[in-house]
């Protein structure tokens, strides 16, 4: 999987490209890390590109939601694939990630 | 050693034609990501929709984790995988010879989580039509899941 990550205007941008499961996860969750040590207020992770994802995945994005959640901090997904958007509906963390269909309106959500 | 998984004589000349497939994979997380790759390819020419080919992938990368974590705990070993299509279904059966965990058993997570892990076996149920834990299997685990080609999503 790729990882492109980017910082504007005090937001933190990540895009994913391929398979988040349990192989790929601990990659990401490690880059996340360092953001919520350093208390990062505002992420965007983009995951247009992301093809699938497993309860390895979803474990990784609850754990950045709890961690920002603490300190204040926003995250929002944006431009899930059906796909993935359907493993987060069964698993019913579509009512707690704040999902949102472009980067744009994920921004707006931000500010 | 091998499970009792591995083909049953063909019926296709009566009419009821099916293909099975069977697989020796190691208990090793790279090797599931190959392995994902030839069942998707399975998946791609069997009679089911986009949507049921993805739920039954991640059904059996769930099992599959499950095998290296709970029944191997995360030591080397053998898992068997049998592929199973006839015009009613997929089955997918899958064997080893670690750690007894039925995963039938296991209650349902309150949902959504409010903490990060616990949701592979309930994704796994509930996105098969039937998951079946055979008792009778002593040297291990043997799992059976099944998704029906006619049937609508829950």
């Amino acid at each position: 999987m790729k990882i492109e990550q980017r910082q504007k205007d005090q937001i933190e941008f990540f895009e994913l490209d391929g398979e988040l499961d349990f192989h790929t996860s601990p990659e990401f969750r490690e880059k996340l890390q360092g953001l919520m040590q350093k208390q990062v207020k505002k992420i965007v992770i983009n995951l247009k590109k992301v093809t699938y994802i497993d309860s390895s995945g979803l474990a990784t994005f609850v754990e950045v939601l709890q961690k920002t959640k603490r300190y204040g901090g926003q995250l929002e997904l944006t431009e899930l694939a059906p796909a993935v958007r359907s493993v987060f509906e069964i698993a019913k963390l579509d009512k707690v990630f704040s999902l949102t269909e472009s980067e744009n309106e994920a921004l707006q959500k931000l500010s | 050693m091998r499970c009792k998984i591995t083909p049953i004589i063909s019926l296709a000349w009566l009419g009821n034609p099916h293909l099975e497939k069977s697989f020796l994979l190691d208990a090793d997380s790279r090797q599931l990501v190959t392995f994902r790759d030839q069942l998707r390819a399975l998946l791609r020419n069997a009679a089911l929709d986009e949507k049921a080919s993805g739920e039954v992938l991640l059904a059996v990368q769930e099992a599959l984790t499950n095998v290296l974590r709970h029944a191997y705990e995360n030591s080397s070993g053998k898992i068997e995988v049998a592929f199973l299509e006839d015009n009613e279904k997929i089955k997918i059966s899958i064997c080893d010879f670690g750690k007894k965990f039925d995963l039938t058993k296991v209650p349902d997570p309150v949902l959504p989580r409010d903490k990060p892990g616990g949701l592979g076996v309930y994704l796994i149920k509930k996105l098969m039509d039937q998951v079946d834990y055979d008792t009778s299997f002593q040297e291990g685990n043997l799992l059976h899941l099944i998704k029906f080609k006619n049937r609508t999503h829950k």
